[in-house]
């Protein structure tokens, strides 16, 4: 963690003025972080400016590398602003856990974006599973998308509960489902039958279905989840259907796979192996 | 309730808009049972008692953002009862508001401890007809806790019950929320499960309760499907709202979906019955509601603690077509 916090000191460094990285530093140096953290967290953006970071070759292949490569579309304020939380030096942990409450109980939407986006980067994380969880019962895009979209806290530490909620919560406010992070790895059944009877609902009140839906019910077909696969198959646009094929095909439900055989053009797809869930 | 979803809403996606002709429904009465006017403006509760509404139900609900303390909670309430209630009643809409902790701040124990304490202070006061909206979100354990209190505290009090049921594992959360009702002995009759859609209404009625359904652009009832619902189900013990709210959606919901039920054919006794008179069975049972006091005219000069929303010399509607306010 400290070699990426390096990499982003030095592509802040890149994108502030001089006065900005002396403040910034002024701050990091400081004996008594705590009376002032709140003050800076807030002023920041009047320092750094709000502009999309810039960030060199090097840079980005490194934090590639380490799996932040998504921060290159941040602005330099969300960026400065998770520097500067990842890099608090307080007592204890209990003085970093209110510090920080007290910031998201004040934030206004852009502070709550960056807090969330500073959650992979905190030490301690298990004290900051409720606080995740929390976040995802917001109704602000932004701050859900802070959480759920390319965050890799969620997934490392969430409860069960907690997670399916964020899945399912990210189909409702239409997030970009292929940018949550450990998406297939914490997959599970009491999802796929929630998700299922979303997909049901969907169909009653004549809307479609995203098709990444299916991605997370393949593993957990049972004869139950095959009879709603079922209405489907037969009603339903071919997309959805190539969807639903692509998810038999990833179950161990026989029947389901042989009843998706009765579509030649679904059998076909799936043969020639042109089907898979970037390409749908 | 709305969520965040991300709705292109330029011209060319939107279609036209069709202009609503209240024609249909001239001199009917409305009553919505579901509408959070604290979000609301003066020219809502106007074209709303255009269109018929006589009396309303605001829900206590979240602000769309959590509070952070209790006051924010005991301000909220009081301004349901006292403020609001004035306001509507400026416009000639009889005002009531059932008081509850919603789900969502239930996930907040350490506040919502200190909710619960303040409840039985709101409860009965004049016009709460009921505990709500209360129910499941996230379907959490704390917020089973806080919803089986309620529950009890409906039953001590003698209220009826509104449901929030949760917009995503709506199937599983309004059974549940039944399942809970029925285990601390509420009589069904007296609970309303609020939120259907296709997939929960056939239970919701088999099992006695009343069905709410809402109207609400884009994220849970359109009012064509309403009007199959009614076709396939019949009207009694349905109740349509609109939950406006701080989200796109239409304080209007009640009278449109009534012209429309009777544009596709449906008996003015069943729009009576769906679109008035069955919210006022449902919650005059809490010996709160009284019809004859919903002919009151608004009275334009009452003033509420000194305020008023005429401020001085104002037209009580003024003419929203001239340029020129004065």
């Amino acid at each position: 963690m400290n070699a990426v916090k390096e990499i982003i000191w030095s592509v802040i460094n890149n994108n502030i003025n001089l006065e900005a990285e002396k403040w910034l530093e002024d701050f990091k140096q400081s004996p008594d972080q705590s009376l002032q953290v709140a003050k800076v967290f807030v002023m920041l953006p009047r320092k750094t400016g709000k502009l999309s970071v810039a960030i060199n070759e090097d840079q980005q292949k490194a934090l590639d590398t380490a799996g932040y490569g998504y921060i290159r579309n941040w602005t330099i304020d969300r960026l400065s602003r998770v520097w500067l939380l990842s890099n608090l030096s307080l007592p204890d942990k209990e003085q970093l856990y209110s510090t920080l409450e007290r910031l998201f109980l004040s934030a206004e939407v852009n502070e709550a974006v960056a807090l969330y986006s500073a959650l992979p980067f905190l030490p301690y994380p298990e004290i900051w599973v409720k606080r995740c969880a929390e976040g995802i019962r917001s109704n602000i895009g932004s701050v859900l998308e802070a959480i759920m979209e390319n965050n890799p806290y969620p997934a490392a530490y969430l409860d069960e509960a907690a997670w399916n909620q964020l899945v399912l919560k990210a189909f409702f406010t239409e997030k970009n489902i292929k940018l949550i992070v450990g998406l297939d790895e914490r997959a599970n059944l009491q999802l796929a039958l929630t998700l299922v009877d979303y997909a049901k609902e969907r169909w009653a009140a004549g809307r479609q279905v995203n098709l990444q839906l299916w991605r997370m019910v393949g593993r957990f077909i049972n004869a139950e989840i095959f009879e709603d696969l079922k209405i489907g198959l037969q009603h339903y646009d071919k997309t959805e259907q190539r969807a639903i094929a692509l998810a038999v095909a990833e179950s161990e439900c026989q029947p389901a796979k042989d009843y998706i055989n009765t579509f030649p053009e679904l059998k076909l797809a799936l043969a020639d192996g042109s089907l898979n869930w970037n390409s749908l | 309730m709305c969520c965040s979803s991300s709705i292109a809403r330029d011209k060319a996606t939107m279609g036209e808009p069709e202009a609503f002709d209240i024609s249909a429904v001239k001199g009917m009465k409305f009553f919505d049972p579901h509408v959070h006017m604290t979000s609301r403006t003066t020219d809502d509760y106007q074209a709303m008692a255009d269109a018929g509404v006589v009396a309303l139900i605001e829900p206590a609900f979240w602000l769309g953002q959590p509070r952070t303390g209790l006051d924010s909670f005991r301000d909220y309430y009081s301004s349901l009862i006292g403020w609001e209630r004035f306001r509507s009643s400026q416009f000639g809409i009889k005002h009531y508001c059932t008081i509850g902790l919603n789900s969502r701040e239930a996930n907040n124990e350490s506040l919502a401890e200190q909710v619960m304490e303040i409840l039985p202070l709101f409860i009965y006061k004049e016009g709460v007809v009921g505990i709500g909206e209360i129910g499941f979100d996230d379907q959490t354990a704390a917020e089973e806790k806080y919803y089986r209190l309620q529950l009890e505290l409906a039953k001590e009090a003698g209220l009826p019950v509104q449901v929030h049921t949760p917009h995503r594992d709506k199937k599983k959360g309004t059974q549940r929320s039944m399942d809970i009702a029925l285990e601390h002995g509420l009589d069904p009759y007296q609970v309303i499960i609020d939120h259907n859609n296709e997939e929960t209404v056939k239970e919701v009625l088999d099992r006695g309760f009343f069905a709410a359904f809402t109207i609400y652009p884009f994220t849970k009832m359109g009012n064509e499907r309403m009007v199959e619902i009614v076709k396939q189900y019949g009207a009694e013990r349905i109740m349509v709202n609109s939950a406006a709210d701080w989200g796109i959606s239409d304080p209007l919901a009640v009278p449109k979906t009534a012209a429309l039920m009777k544009m596709r054919g449906l008996s003015d006794q069943d729009i009576e019955l769906v679109t008035y008179r069955n919210a006022i069975t449902a919650f005059a049972q809490s010996g709160q509601i009284d019809e004859a006091d919903f002919n009151a005219q608004a009275d334009l000069t009452e003033k509420f603690e000194g305020n008023t929303i005429l401020r001085g010399g104002q037209q009580p509607r003024p003419d929203k077509s001239s340029i020129i306010i004065s």
